[in-house]
């Protein structure tokens, strides 16, 4: 509990068009080897965004250890319903799955709970786009807007002055990234800070997540008029679609 | 030799099944139940070995229904086809595989549209517009090819349907002298008289 | 299987419906794991241990397999291979052929292929090797499709039968 509350701050917001996650990085420096980073299919933005399935995308809070072992199981339980049932696993229910391992380990003494929350930003048939919450005691719950670690309560209050109904996807980028601007310790914000991600529906009605390269954080930055003043437009941002 | 059939529409599954439990040349029952309500909006008739088939529908069933009371929300049809298909697909290997063929019809209620797959005891499993299996697959699916139209209105289905129970009853040697008709849409499951 | 990847399986329905969901479980779990695409000749590994699992009760398919390998130097080459039912692995410079016009196509194959087609070219050459072969089959013969795997695209194109 103690570490996601110094944990860097993530942000969710749903929209009727899609679902937006943005993360505040904390581990930075010029000195990290960040090429180990993958490009690929799976994996994420390195440090607090991750895909876990073709249909949801997730942000973390808390020990980052256990938190790519919670990745790494909730990506394989997203698979065996795959495998069984032949459908994208509901979000919900991948919600669930992980609360009862995180649940499990409240109840039996001797190990130690995993010290994580979680967002979960997905989309299924059932209730289209949805946005859920889950703390280390296997608590889950589903949000329009919300965030976890550092300034949590700053945010919030952010979200609830601001968040709209029917608000779109675009609004919801928005709105994330006006946030996350305010919340951050740093004065302005650039993509060795901030992780940022969506999942729309592409043209065949199928959810697309996209988690944003360090290229297309900036170009968006700059969109909004939240980047750095840089000179010029030196990085162009290389289309990295990270979808399955 | 059991029979059944099943047609989709729009927005409608009609699944039809005799009715007659035989043994060698006796009847034994005719007013068996061969359709199973999976849940609220999924049907499944199932015909093959006796014995297999009660005992395959109701391990099924059971299966289905704890799903949608562990979960809250029950599977979709294809994803319930493809449960069911996976069941009968790993029964093959076992050391006594089940000899049930079905016909899984279901309302999507999350993207309402009809579906209908057709499934042998091999676990080959295929969605269509109209199926049907035993001797009366052999009368059917031909007027079905002719007939069958997948936007009529539920009165059209059932008459399409009345067809083939009528040629049947002309030509099969051996003829069911009842049939339950059961449909499925966005109002779920019910049963009808034809 | 994955954007240069392609799998055929010709064999039991049952069985390709089945074996088609295990490998994509197993290359997802494989993509997981690594943090990166299957190779082809991984992937080929893959199909041959999945299939000798159940050496003595098979699946009744033979695979076949094409892909794009990534070689060191960052180009891509080609690459196929196809297995019998228990997972035998036969890596082939020039064609495999599976299903139950084999035995023909073999034989078409052998005349028509030869070595460093163009991709229109070995299009043509597959295309008709399939329909040519198949015309001389009972049990097959409706229709084809080929999929042309090249490094920047893949074309998808529907062959009609003869149908007789």
């Amino acid at each position: 509990m103690e570490a996601i509350s110094h944990a860097g701050i993530v942000i969710g917001v749903l929209s009727k068009d899609g679902v937006v996650l943005a993360a505040e990085k904390k581990v930075t420096g010029k000195l990290l080897d960040m090429s180990g980073a993958t490009g690929g299919s799976y994996g994420g933005s390195g440090e607090k965004i991750f895909l876990l399935n073709s249909n949801v995308i997730s942000g973390v809070a808390g020990i980052t250890a256990d938190a790519n072992s919670l990745v790494n199981y909730a990506r394989q339980a997203a698979q065996r319903h795959l495998f069984s049932y032949n459908e994208d696993i509901p979000v919900e229910l991948l919600a669930q799955r992980l609360c009862d391992l995180k649940q499990g380990y409240t109840q039996y003494g001797g190990l130690r709970p995993f010290g994580v929350s979680l967002l979960y930003a997905g989309y299924d048939p059932h209730y289209q786009f949805q946005l859920y919450h889950s703390d280390p005691s296997g608590n889950y719950s589903g949000w329009k807007a919300t965030c976890i670690g550092a300034n949590n309560g700053t945010a919030t209050s952010l979200l609830k002055q601001d968040y709209k109904e029917d608000i779109s996807v675009e609004d919801a980028i928005e709105l994330v990234l006006k946030v996350m601007s305010k919340t951050m310790d740093s004065t302005t914000l650039g993509s060795e800070k901030l992780e940022f991600a969506t999942l729309t529906l592409d043209a065949s009605k199928q959810p697309k997540a996209k988690i944003y390269n360090p290229a297309e954080i900036d170009a968006l930055l700059q969109k909004h008029g939240l980047g750095k003043k840089e000179e010029g437009d030196a990085a162009a941002p290389a289309p990295g679609d990270l979808t399955l | 030799m059991d029979i059944s059939f099943a047609l989709t529409g729009k927005g409608y599954v009609i699944v039809a099944a005799d009715t007659t439990a035989a043994r060698s040349i006796v009847k034994m029952k005719v007013d068996e139940d061969k359709i199973k309500v999976l849940s609220p909006h999924l049907l499944m008739a199932f015909s093959g070995e006796p014995g297999d088939t009660v005992q395959f529908a109701e391990y099924i069933e059971r299966n289905i229904r704890l799903y949608q009371i562990r979960n809250t929300y029950a599977l979709r049809p294809p994803s319930a086809a493809s449960w069911i298909r996976r069941a009968l697909a790993d029964s093959l290997r076992s050391r006594r595989p089940y000899s049930v063929n079905l016909l899984v019809g279901g309302y999507d209620t999350s993207t309402h549209t009809p579906h209908l797959y057709w499934v042998d005891y091999l676990g080959t499993m295929s969605e269509v517009p109209f199926a049907a299996h035993g001797y009366g697959a052999y009368f059917a699916l031909s007027l079905l090819d002719r007939y069958h139209d997948p936007e009529a209105s539920l009165e059209d289905g059932l008459a399409t349907l009345r067809r083939c129970l009528d040629e049947v009853a002309k030509r099969l040697v051996v003829t069911p002298e009842k049939y339950k008709v059961k449909v499925v849409d966005k109002d779920g499951v019910r049963e009808v008289e034809i | 299987m994955s954007d240069r990847i392609y799998l055929g399986l010709p064999g039991l329905a049952t069985d390709v419906t089945t074996l088609k969901e295990v490998f994509r479980y197993r290359v997802n779990m494989y993509t997981i794991k690594e943090e990166r695409e299957i190779e082809p000749e991984t992937f080929a590994h893959l199909v041959s241990s999945t299939l000798y699992e159940k050496r003595f009760g098979p699946y009744f398919i033979e695979p076949v397999m094409a892909g794009l390998e990534k070689t060191p130097s960052g180009a891509y080459k080609p690459f196929i291979a196809a297995t019998d039912l228990i997972g035998c692995l036969n890596f082939a410079k020039d064609f495999v052929v599976a299903g139950t016009a084999s035995t023909k196509l073999y034989g078409v194959a052998e005349g028509l292929w030869e070595p460093d087609l163009e991709p229109e070219d070995l299009f043509e050459t597959c295309a008709q090797t399939l329909l040519n072969a198949v015309d001389r089959d009972a049990y097959s013969g409706w229709g084809a499709e080929v999929h042309l795997i090249t490094k920047d695209k893949v074309i998808k194109r529907t062959l009609k039968g003869r149908m007789d």
